[in-house]
Formats: C-alpha cells, sequence, structure tokens
C-alpha cells in the first residue's frame, strides 16, 4: 500500500512566559492510501496540535520540529502559498465547531463552490452543480434548495455536513476530522458519522479521525494511535487496542469508561489523579505518577514504543509484557 | 414505599417576545409539558435527552429555581410550587444540585473552604470540622481547604460542588450533567464517588445526562425526554434491553460502543431531520416529524392518530412506560 503521510519525530513547543509547553514530543507514524487512523487521548495530550502541524495551521509561535511528507514531499516549513495548493485538495481537515468553519455571510452552496473552483478550473454553474451533488452525498434533504441557504438557517448537524461536503469537494486523498461530532448530540452524531463514512466511499480518501471517545474510534477506524503528555503510548490495529492493549493507560482508558452495552453496572476503575503538566515533564514515563505498575525503572528511563506480540502493535511501557491479557481491574485496583 | 418526591403535570412556558420597545408577548416556549415522575428513597432516577428537551429545566423547576407554569411537586407531603423564596429556604437543606461546568460553579475570590462553608453559614450550621470532614468525604485533601477553585483540576472542582452540595445534608440532590466537561479516566472517579455516597447517605438523585452510557451505570430507573415530553421511563435494565419508543431507540442505538466487533455489526438507526423548535411544536405526538416508524411502517389511519392525539405514558408492566400509540418492544445491545 503507498504511504500517503508520513510523520517522523514530529516535534511542538510553545513558548510561553513560564517555559517551554512541550505539546507533540517526537510522535512518528504513518497513514497509507486508503486507511482509517483513529488518534485518541483526553485533553491536552496533543492530539490536535499534531493534526494542525501537519496541516501547517500551528500558531506563528509554535517551535515545530521533525518531519511530515506527504506523498514524498516535506509539508514542514513550507510558505502559506504552498502549503493552500495541499489543503483543500490533496488533505482537507474538518473541525470540531462547524459555525467557526463556515462563513456566516455566504449561502453553503456559494462556500462549497468557492472550495471547488479554489482547486478546479471550473465554471460557477458546475461548481454550484457540484455543490448540490455533494450536499446530496452527506444526506441533507432538499439539497437543490439548500445550497441557498446560510448557515444560521441550518442546524449544528447540518452545518457539520456542509463542512464535509466541502472537504470532499476535491476528491481528496486524505481527510483530517478532528472532534468532528464533539459538539454534537448523539442521534445528530450518527447522522453526520454516516455522512462522514459516505464522503470517504466516495472519494476513497484515508481518514485520520482525532477524537476522545472511544466508541467513535471503534466504530470507524482500522488503526488507533493512542497519546498521552505529547507522545504515542500505544498504536494497533483496533481489536488489538481494545481487547488486547499493553499500556496501562491504554487500559485505564478502557477500563474508567461506563459501557452501554454491559448490565450489572460493574464498578468503574478510574485512574488516579491527572494528566501532567507539559510545562516541566519529569524524568522518565510520563504516566508513571498514575501507574499502579510503576518501578524505579520507569521514573529514571521514558519508554519508548517498542513492539509487542505483534510487529506492529507497539506500545512504550517498560512492562508491557507483563500485561498480556491483565484486565484494568486487576491493575488499577 | 412512598416517593420522597412526585411530580403531577409539571407546565414550564418560557415567554417568546417580539423585538422592540413594546416587548410583546408573541408565543411561547414549551421546555417542559405535562411532565411527571416519582423519586423514591435512595433511589437514581436517571434523566436522559437531546439538548433542548427540556431535561435542565426539569432540574431546576424541581427544585422550585425556576417557577413552575403549571402542576404540583410533592415534597415530604407538600406541594412546593406556590411556595414564595423565604418560604423555600429551610427545604433548601433539603434538596440541593451540583452543577455541569466546575469552572463556572465555583466563585473563584473564595477558598474553597469558604465555598463549602457558605451553604452551612447561611443556615447556622457552619462548623470548621464539618469543612474538614466534608473534603475527606468527597476524596480531597482536608488541608486543600485554604486554595482557590482555579488550583485544582476539573474533577477535584466537580468533588469540591459535591462536597458543597451535601454540606446541609441534604436527602435529594439533582446531578446537571455533574460528569460531562470530565475526561472519561477522571469521569470515573466521580461516577464512584457519587455511588458512594449515595449509599453511605442514603441520598435520592435526578441524574441529569445526554450521556446514556454514564446513566445505564448510574440510574435504578430513567426517563427518558423529547421536546418537553417524557416519552419513556423504566427500570434501567429493562429501558436498555427493551426500549419501546421509537425515538428511545434510535437514541440507543446512536450511541457508538467501545467494542470494534459489536460495532462493526450494530444496528443503527438514522434519525431523519432535526428537532422541530419547542415554539411550535408538532401536534398530537411530538416526535412523529422525525419518527422512523411513523414514516415508514404505519398506515394513512395510524398516522392520522399520531398526528391528532398526545399519546399518553401507558404502562407495559414492569413499570415500563411509553408514550407510544404504537410501541414496540425492541433489543438494540
Amino acid at each position: 500500500m503507498t504511504v500517503l503521510l508520513e510523520v517522523d519525530d514530529l516535534t511542538v513547543g510553545f513558548p510561553t512566559e513560564d517555559g517551554l509547553v512541550q505539546a507533540v514530543r517526537g510522535v512518528s507514524y504513518q497513514v497509507s492510501r486508503g486507511d482509517s487512523v483513529g488518534i485518541v487521548g483526553e485533553s491536552g495530550s496533543g492530539k490536535s496540535v499534531t493534526s494542525l502541524a501537519v496541516m501547517g495551521l500551528l500558531p506563528r509561535n509554535a517551535r515545530v520540529s521533525g518531519s511530515v511528507r506527504f506523498l514524498g514531499e516535506e509539508l514542514l516549513g513550507r510558505s502559506d502559498e504552498q502549503m493552500s495548493k495541499v489543503r483543500g485538495s490533496k488533505i482537507a481537515m474538518i473541525f470540531q465547531d462547524p459555525l467557526t468553519s463556515l462563513n456566516p455571510v455566504y449561502t453553503v452552496g456559494s462556500q462549497i463552490a468557492e472550495a471547488v473552483r479554489a482547486h478546479k478550473d471550473v465554471t460557477r454553474q458546475q461548481a454550484m452543480k457540484r455543490a448540490v451533488d455533494l450536499l446530496d452525498v452527506v444526506g441533507i434533504p432538499n439539497p437543490s434548495l439548500r445550497v441557498n441557504s446560510y448557515p444560521h438557517e441550518m442546524s449544528g448537524g447540518m452545518r457539520q455536513r456542509v463542512v464535509i461536503a466541502i472537504a470532499m469537494a476535491n476528491d481528496p486523498e486524505l481527510i483530517i476530522a478532528d472532534e468532528p461530532t464533539t459538539a454534537l448530540d448523539v442521534t445528530v452524531q450518527a447522522q453526520v458519522l454516516e455522512a462522514l463514512e459516505a464522503a470517504r466511499k466516495e472519494t476513497g480518501a484515508a481518514l485520520m479521525l482525532i477524537t476522545h471517545d472511544l466508541g467513535v474510534i471503534a466504530g470507524h477506524t482500522d488503526r488507533v494511535n493512542v497519546m498521552y503528555a505529547g507522545k504515542l503510548v500505544e498504536t494497533g490495529t483496533v481489536d488489538e487496542i481494545f481487547y488486547g492493549p499493553r499500556m496501562p493507560y491504554t487500559l485505564g482508558l478502557l477500563g474508567s469508561l461506563p459501557r452501554i452495552d454491559e448490565s450489572g453496572r460493574p464498578r468503574l476503575t478510574p485512574i488516579t489523579g491527572s494528566p501532567p503538566s507539559l510545562l516541566n515533564l519529569p524524568a522518565g514515563c510520563p504516566f508513571r505518577p498514575r501507574c499502579p505498575k510503576a518501578r524505579d525503572l520507569c521514573a529514571e528511563v521514558e519508554p519508548e514504543l517498542t513492539p509487542t506480540a505483534d510487529r506492529r502493535h507497539l506500545a512504550a511501557c517498560h512492562f508491557h509484557s507483563e500485561l498480556a491479557s491483565a484486565t484494568a481491574e486487576e491493575v488499577f485496583s | 414505599m412512598n416517593p420522597i418526591i412526585s411530580v403531577r403535570g409539571l407546565v414550564k412556558h418560557f415567554p417568546v417576545r417580539s423585538r422592540g420597545i413594546l416587548r410583546r408577548q408573541i408565543g411561547d416556549v414549551h421546555a417542559v409539558c405535562d411532565v411527571d415522575f416519582d423519586i423514591y428513597p435512595h433511589e437514581t432516577l436517571g434523566l436522559v435527552g437531546e439538548s433542548g428537551c427540556g431535561k435542565t429545566t426539569t432540574g431546576r423547576l424541581l427544585l422550585n429555581l425556576v417557577p413552575a407554569t403549571a402542576g404540583t411537586i410533592n415534597f415530604q407531603g407538600r406541594d412546593i410550587v406556590p411556595l414564595s423564596r423565604a418560604q423555600m429556604r429551610p427545604l433548601r437543606r433539603e434538596m440541593q444540585i451540583v452543577f455541569q461546568d466546575p469552572y463556572a460553579s465555583l466563585d473563584p475570590r473564595m477558598t474553597v473552604h469558604e465555598v463549602i462553608a457558605e451553604p452551612l453559614r447561611i443556615h447556622g450550621l457552619y462548623r470548621r470540622e464539618t469543612v474538614r470532614d466534608l473534603l475527606t468525604t468527597v476524596g480531597l485533601d482536608a488541608s486543600h481547604g485554604n486554595r482557590y477553585a482555579h488550583e485544582f483540576s476539573g474533577g477535584q472542582r466537580q468533588r469540591i460542588g459535591v462536597a458543597r452540595a451535601l454540606a446541609l445534608r441534604p436527602k435529594v440532590l439533582v446531578l446537571d450533567e455533574p460528569v460531562s466537561a470530565l475526561d472519561v479516566s477522571i469521569q470515573a472517579g466521580v461516577v464512584n464517588l457519587l455511588e458512594d455516597l449515595q449509599d453511605e447517605l442514603g441520598l435520592s438523585y435526578l441524574f441529569i445526562s445526554h450521556d446514556l452510557s454514564v446513566v445505564r451505570h448510574i440510574a435504578d430507573r430513567v426517563a427518558v425526554m423529547y421536546l418537553g415530553r417524557i416519552v419513556e421511563i423504566a427500570p434501567v435494565e429493562e429501558l436498555f434491553q427493551r426500549a419501546a419508543h421509537p425515538y428511545t431507540q434510535a437514541l440507543i442505538s446512536a450511541i457508538p460502543v467501545p467494542d470494534p466487533r459489536k460495532e462493526r455489526s450494530r444496528r443503527r438507526i438514522i434519525l431523519a431531520g432535526d428537532v422541530p423548535s419547542p415554539v411550535d411544536p408538532p401536534s398530537g405526538c411530538r416526535f412523529r416529524t422525525r419518527c422512523p416508524k411513523f414514516a415508514g411502517q404505519l398506515s394513512e389511519d395510524e398516522r392520522t392518530k399520531c398526528a391528532e392525539e398526545v399519546p399518553a405514558l401507558t404502562d407495559h408492566g414492569e413499570g415500563h412506560q411509553t408514550a407510544c400509540h404504537y410501541a414496540e418492544a425492541l433489543a438494540l445491545i
């Protein structure tokens, strides 16, 4: 399979008055053509910053190093002008809040048409026709009427579907969706996720889905990257991550989830403490203060991602072999 | 057993006023419409629904924080709806509320000790020791009392909110989305705390949430709201295994399950359209405009009934009540 996106040792820091906030610390991963990769982590784990770095959308004061290659071409360090050739045509992005990604004074049709015309040489009428088709794909009823609506005339779920339509306007190779359904109600979330699947089918694009919702990850991705304190701490297929996690954090995350498919209310196993400040990270494993398995080695050496049972299932834990077939309850209580 | 709170025919309309200087009343938002439910001692009633369905307003009505338009709320043998603020004050000791946003609900200029002491001082019950005990009860360090709210993480702040609500030893606690703003690993700890406190102190909870997974975990009975009305109410297992209202069914089927194999094979009911405006709700059954059953399975005559007759909550045994003319139990998980 062709490698589409190759992120290598990506590091992002933000200088503040108190020092450098190390938001992303040496993240490497690949997305192949047609893949669906989930990035999961809690607030402040660096999952959004990673994708903003890929799109070249970080604020100017960010210090970025490492490498982001798209189809073999380096994206880091490109000027805004060079980046906009890729953005919206080869790579499209969907953000959490559709209201801030849409322009309130233009109809949604003209905004989709604008995206089409930015990268393709077509007439206005052709672009508008494509806009109607795209709205139909994402499941908006009466698309030929709805192209003339303004964003404020639509509900949150419809707006997000318009954003998905804009994202697929130029048949991108990769769609990056950053918490695309977090602001939405569950029945609307189901509609939007269906629209996203329709968009993928139509364009054949790979998907990078960033979310804190493990349920959404379970249903819509093939591979999963788990982030904690700016690093990838586990990566593997969706089944490996959900059925045989090898990093205590992943195990704890799954154990702390209340499940709608479980009766008899088994007690949840929370992870004690809270994530470390990215300002002054202590030496060793960043998860050590919250990890019941931590030993002396963990305080001294930060573990690297190493292969577990499977060559492509990696975990950043010195003692990942001990976690084979362990349950969250055994480890955390 | 007698219920601790009995709500009958509860209605809340908010006026919609015209723009300009006259601000004539031009309509009503039907926020809560003819709601009946009971809460028993030592019981958790989950109240679920999507944004704008009236669940938060119901919680506030229960505490008489907003005056009801009609209906009765019987608490300890007395209707509290007509009571004045002064008459409510002694009752406030018995009923307390915990809000969703732990960042907005605590006064930033007060130390945590003062935040928790405030309700005690109002009722003339302040003792230094009580506050320290409360901090320990909710799993915080008693010595943290002299810190300010901003020095705590989200999960810790929510614990402070709970400590404050518990200060007067209430019998009923309204929990309005108490864990929705928290990351999952933190959320589990607060959920466990709420369960422990209920066991220790024999509290009754009205647990308002949009997250059905948490509700399944914590609630004994669940009420589902749609556009101001309760459409289904049942014991928790009964509701999740044999949901009979088409809206509840769609809601349950839309929740993503953090289990890839299950998630890939699940049946999903996708609702069409959006929630209608509560200013002008549909006649008859309020859900009919989005109901998959109404759209796909019912005959013309059957639909007329949906449009003309408001379905009443009817008992199907086991305390399972559904407000649908054509209710039919369905297993979805």
